[in-house]
């Protein structure tokens, strides 16, 4: 661009930017308490919409306009909803598992009063000497804030709080240098996909950029279809304009005119929030003709899935951007060549776009600088299932499961041993505590037969059966197959029937060898890469849990007591007690009579195996048991 | 166009640069297994998944109806591992098949009997588990009948009806194991848009679309 | 596998399907790449995709009707018949399935005595399964009118419907 020209862009930003500076600072200088809330999905299930209303409320009634602003998550999920107060003189604190009758309390003795109720404390956003701060915290140690940074810390419906914080600096900096040298700094940062097949960046960008053919399309790939996953949710909820920016920077470098941003229909916060921000990024003319005022002209749409898991497949995703089904296609030509309506088409995930940013702003060095020899940057893991502390959480990349998962997450609660951890969701696999070392990356995670996927990670302990798990993912991908192809549409049907019948009694003995033979055929045989990977738990917990498979059809035993057709719940007599009736009560289905001894007896025909009868107990008896199989039930 | 040279199973073939390998080795006289494509669809679908084949200096076996020849190239369509790839397929598309040939109008015509004659399998292999569906049998049409139970996927009918016909009385519905050709809102061949042409009839590789005056060998005794 | 029709019976309802859909219509381009945001529009509108609809969308778009029939039965979001007036959405994502999500849905199966992709007879409650909401830190979730609610167990399906019992007295 022209020297002219970009003083011209400077100036027009420098503009806006004093603007929302100023905002943010009177936000903040007014004297005034500010409250945040979390209300991005995963607060909202767990009430953060009455949090906010009970804080709203009590204001009202105490007729104060303190500013009260709704923020998107955290990462620290397992202690929603959660609510930072920052108050002149105190440093931004953080309260966990907040309730309205909390919240009115909140209002009532810190906001208007001075106590700062450190009962219900999670953590200090900054350092003082009042509160323990979250950099206290053990996990601090290993957690590395690049693209969470924004999260949970400013408004995502605000682009002036987004600006505030050193947004569309990134992309008023790009605009200052030529495309090659963008793909070249790409290159040097060792950026990769963070979609789960860690693709680098910067070629895939050069490639797109060398590509011959008008209009060029740059998309968002936020079909976030892992279940078990919730990494890209949270950042377009939280930090919608990091993503766009990110994309913008894209647009330029590869000589783009449109951009699709493809979110999940199951998503639905995340829509409205990018919707947004892109009505927010136009109205200050950074995106859309002539972005501040240069020859360069990008504008972007959000476009919402249907619900199809394939659609994560780049092709599948072009087809319904197409308005057709989501069936992919063979590759090559791969969409940087010739994608979206034949034209070359820049495909990234949200995350990857997020970094784009971070590497204009602060250097490729900086960038390279984390992580280890093969992967640079960070990685951000969505953390579930039987982990203390779920959420998100960003490290280096590098870190092990075992840091993340037991010093981020805290271990596994309730005293219960860990078993595995599946990373990856349908395409990854289940890795042993034997695993626990090794160094999450893109590479060392494929030798052990997962993959590192786009981030999810599902921690599992002795509660949970591994051919269940199986089980459960051939179900998912088999019922999310196109079924064009007949590997993934008849092959992953046939593993599925081979592992119902493993779970439910009627497996054979050759049934393991024929789930292997079957796996390899169908990974080597699918045509996308959803049929390609969907074997992998299967293999994985074949690899590391085999003697679970041989419990279940040799005995008829599940050892992790959770198939249900090979367990039964029993109440031990010498443990139940007289007077209690907790289980009758609540038995959903009316299974449990009490006999002549008033002892309490389940009737197995009856039983629906729902387990809350166990969960009933008062856990001074401890009564209710599960046993497998379910013959070991004393008639 | 430029003409090249290339080997299949040991023979010495020459072709147009850019064409498909499948269609160089059928043209030739070599025949690899294959449902789904069609020599003017210019995209192959890819889906059938019979089609793979080795060729020398690639690990893993590919399709030929992808696979663009070159000059030099060398092909052997017997390849121990294109076979075990070939087979699992037709044996997993077979286990979800009503195989009923004595009262099927294809027989003897049948690719399915070809393509089992060719890998040396059964048509009822009992390698899998039989998974069947049940689905109706659509009798409306006074051209054909089409027997959904009977149909491989390959798509072929659907292609020809849209793209060679323009008319598009049938496509794809659902997906996965219950994807289906159908037509609008799987209402009956007589009450769509069908012409009744035939022309899908006379592409269909089975017995899934067969001629009302096509006698099956029992009625023909 | 042909749809239920039972609702555009009449002409007249059959036109007034028609009308609502040409309103949508109006705010979108003919290009086959609207397909998708059309559907979710009508479908938004008229809470699921009658045949009528599907008909005009195909002319509007110049398309044959089996392409929108196939784009409709590929996708989850899609409906073909008639939803009912609350929608129960059970999570069974990995975190929610380890965590009872398939026992979840077997209670509100029970409860509603209906299976999953179906309505009850009073027209009260869809039940359907989602691949997962993202909010697997609150697990096993069920998704009530587009509100996730978490930890959803057979004890609190049973305190869900109790609570839509009270509304639905309190209006009556």
């Amino acid at each position: 661009m022209k020297v002219a020209e970009l003083s011209a862009i400077t100036s027009a930003f420098q503009e806006i930017k004093n603007r929302a500076e100023l905002r943010w600072q009177t936000l903040y200088d007014s004297g005034k308490p500010v409250i945040m809330v979390g209300t991005a999905t995963c607060g909202r299930a767990a009430g953060a919409l009455e949090v906010l209303k009970a804080i709203r409320d009590e204001l009202k009634r105490q007729n104060l306009d303190f500013p009260v602003i709704e923020v998107g998550c955290l990462g620290h999920c397992y202690a929603e909803p959660l609510v930072i107060i920052s108050k002149p003189e105190y440093p931004p604190i953080c309260y966990g598992r907040v309730n309205p009758v909390i919240a009115e309390r909140l209002v009532k003795e810190f906001v208007i009063g001075d106590n700062p109720c450190l009962e219900f404390v999670l953590g200090a956003l900054e350092e003082n000497d009042l509160v323990p701060s979250f950099s206290d915290f053990p996990r601090a140690k290993y957690e590395k804030k690049v693209i969470l940074k924004n999260c949970g810390q400013i408004d995502p419906k605000e682009i002036d709080h987004y600006i505030a914080k050193g947004g569309y600096s990134s992309l008023v900096k790009a605009l200052h240098i030529p495309p090659e040298q963008i793909i070249e700094e790409l290159k040097r940062s060792g950026l990769r996909g963070r979609g789960g097949a860690g693709f680098p960046t910067g070629r895939k960008w050069e490639v797109c950029c060398r590509a011959v053919g008008e209009p060029k399309y740059v998309i968002c790939n936020g079909d976030e279809g892992d279940p078990g996953a919730f990494m890209d949710r949270v950042v377009l909820e939280s930090d919608p304009h990091s993503i766009i920016e990110g994309m913008i920077i894209a647009g330029y470098t590869v000589g783009a005119r449109y951009g699709y941003i493809y979110v999940r229909a199951e998503y639905p916060l995340a829509v409205e929030h990018v919707q947004i921000a892109l009505r927010q990024a136009r109205r200050l003319n950074l995106l859309g003709k002539n972005i501040l005022g240069s020859d360069f002209s990008f504008d972007i749409r959000l476009f919402q899935g249907s619900g199809a898991f394939v659609c994560g497949e780049e092709t599948a995703l072009i087809a319904s951007l197409e308005g057709k089904p989501g069936i992919p296609y063979y590759r090559p030509p791969y969409p940087a060549v010739k994608g979206l309506y034949g034209k070359p088409t820049l495909f990234n995930n949200v995350k990857t776009f997020a970094y784009v940013r971070h590497i204009i702003n602060d250097g490729a060095e900086c960038f390279a600088s984390i992580g280890d020899e093969r992967s640079k940057g960070t990685a951000v893991f969505a953390l579930a299932g039987k982990v203390v502390n779920t959420g998100l959480a960003e490290v280096p990349m590098g870190t092990t499961l075992r840091q993340v998962i037991f010093d981020v997450g805290s271990g596994i609660p309730g005293g219960k041993h860990f078993k595995a951890v599946q990373i990856g969701g349908p395409s990854g696999g289940c890795l042993p505590e034997s695993a626990l070392d090794l160094p999450i990356d893109f590479d060392s995670l494929s030798d052990a037969g997962a993959m590192m996927g786009s981030g999810g990670m599902v921690v599992l302990d002795e509660d949970d059966c591994m051919v269940e798990i199986a089980r459960y993912f051939l179900e998912f991908t088999q019922s999310e197959s196109c079924g064009k192809c007949t590997f993934c549409r008849l092959g992953t049907k046939q593993m599925l029937e081979i592992l119902n019948d493993i779970t439910q009694g009627r497996g054979r003995i050759d049934d393991i060898d024929m789930l292997s033979q079957l796996a390899e055929d169908v990974i080597a045989g699918s045509l996308c890469g959803l049929g390609k990977t969907a074997p992998n738990p299967v293999l994985t917990t074949l690899r590391y849990f085999r003697d679970e498979y041989e419990a279940h059809i040799k005995e008829g035993r599940c050892p992790a007591l959770m198939c249900r057709d090979l367990i039964a719940y029993y109440i031990i007599p010498e443990k139940c007690e007289r007077s209690c009736d907790a289980c009758v009560g609540t038995c959903t289905v009316e299974a449990i009579t009490t006999n002549k001894k008033r002892i309490k007896v389940i009737d197995q025909e009856k039983c629906v195996k729902c387990g809350t009868c166990l969960d009933a107990c008062p856990p001074q008896y401890n009564a209710v048991i599960k046993l497998s199989p379910p013959s070991e039930v004393p008639s | 166009m430029k003409t090249i040279s290339l080997t299949i199973d040991g023979k010495r073939i020459s072709a147009n640069e850019g064409e498909k390998l499948l269609w160089v080795a059928l043209g030739n006289g070599i025949y690899i297994p294959n449902l789904c494509g069609l020599q003017d669809n210019s995209q192959p679908p890819a889906a059938c998944r019979l089609c793979f084949v080795e060729v020398e200096g690639k690990e893993k076996p590919v399709t030929a109806c992808t696979e663009t020849v070159t000059d030099g190239m060398v092909i052997d369509t017997r390849g121990g591992k294109a076979l075990r790839l070939a087979r699992t397929a037709f044996e997993l598309l077979m286990s979800s098949q009503q195989v009923d040939c004595a009262h099927c109008a294809k027989n003897g015509s049948c690719e399915l009997q070809q393509i089992a004659h060719h890998l040396n399998i059964k048509l009822k292999s009992n390698r899998f588990r039989r998974i069947l569906r049940e689905l109706p049998i659509d009798d409306s049409s006074s051209v054909f009948t089409y027997d959904p139970n009977k149909c491989v996927l390959c798509g072929r009918c659907v292609w020809v009806c849209r793209e060679r016909l323009g008319i598009g009385a049938i496509g794809f519905a659902y997906r996965g194991f219950q994807r289906v050709v159908t037509t609008f809102a799987g209402e009956a061949f007589a009450d769509s848009k069908c012409q009744e042409c035939g022309e899908c009839v006379r592409v269909c590789p089975c017995g899934a679309l067969v001629f009302k005056n096509d006698k099956t060998e029992e009625e023909q005794t | 596998m042909a749809i239920n029709n039972k609702e555009v019976t009449t002409t007249e309802e059959q036109a007034k399907v028609r009308q609502k859909t040409r309103q949508i219509l109006k705010r979108f381009g003919r290009k086959q790449g609207n397909l998708v945001p059309i559907l979710q529009k009508v479908q938004g509108k008229l809470g699921y995709l009658p045949r009528e609809a599907m008909l005009e969308i195909a002319k509007f778009l110049s398309i044959p009707g089996i392409d929108v029939y196939s784009v409709i039965t590929f996708y989850n979001q899609f409906r073909l018949n008639p939803p009912g007036k609350h929608s129960i959405r059970v999570c069974l994502g990995t975190a929610c399935h380890m965590k009872g999500g398939y026992i979840t849905l077997d209670a509100w199966k029970r409860r509603l005595g209906i299976d999953r992709g179906e309505t009850t007879p009073d027209r009260e409650f869809d039940l359907d399964s989602v691949a997962c909401v993202g909010c697997c830190v609150m697990a096993p979730v069920t998704v009530v009118d587009a509100k996730p609610q978490g930890k959803v167990e057979p004890t609190k399906v049973d305190g869900l419907l109790l609570a839509f019992e009270i509304e639905r007295e309190k209006k009556s």
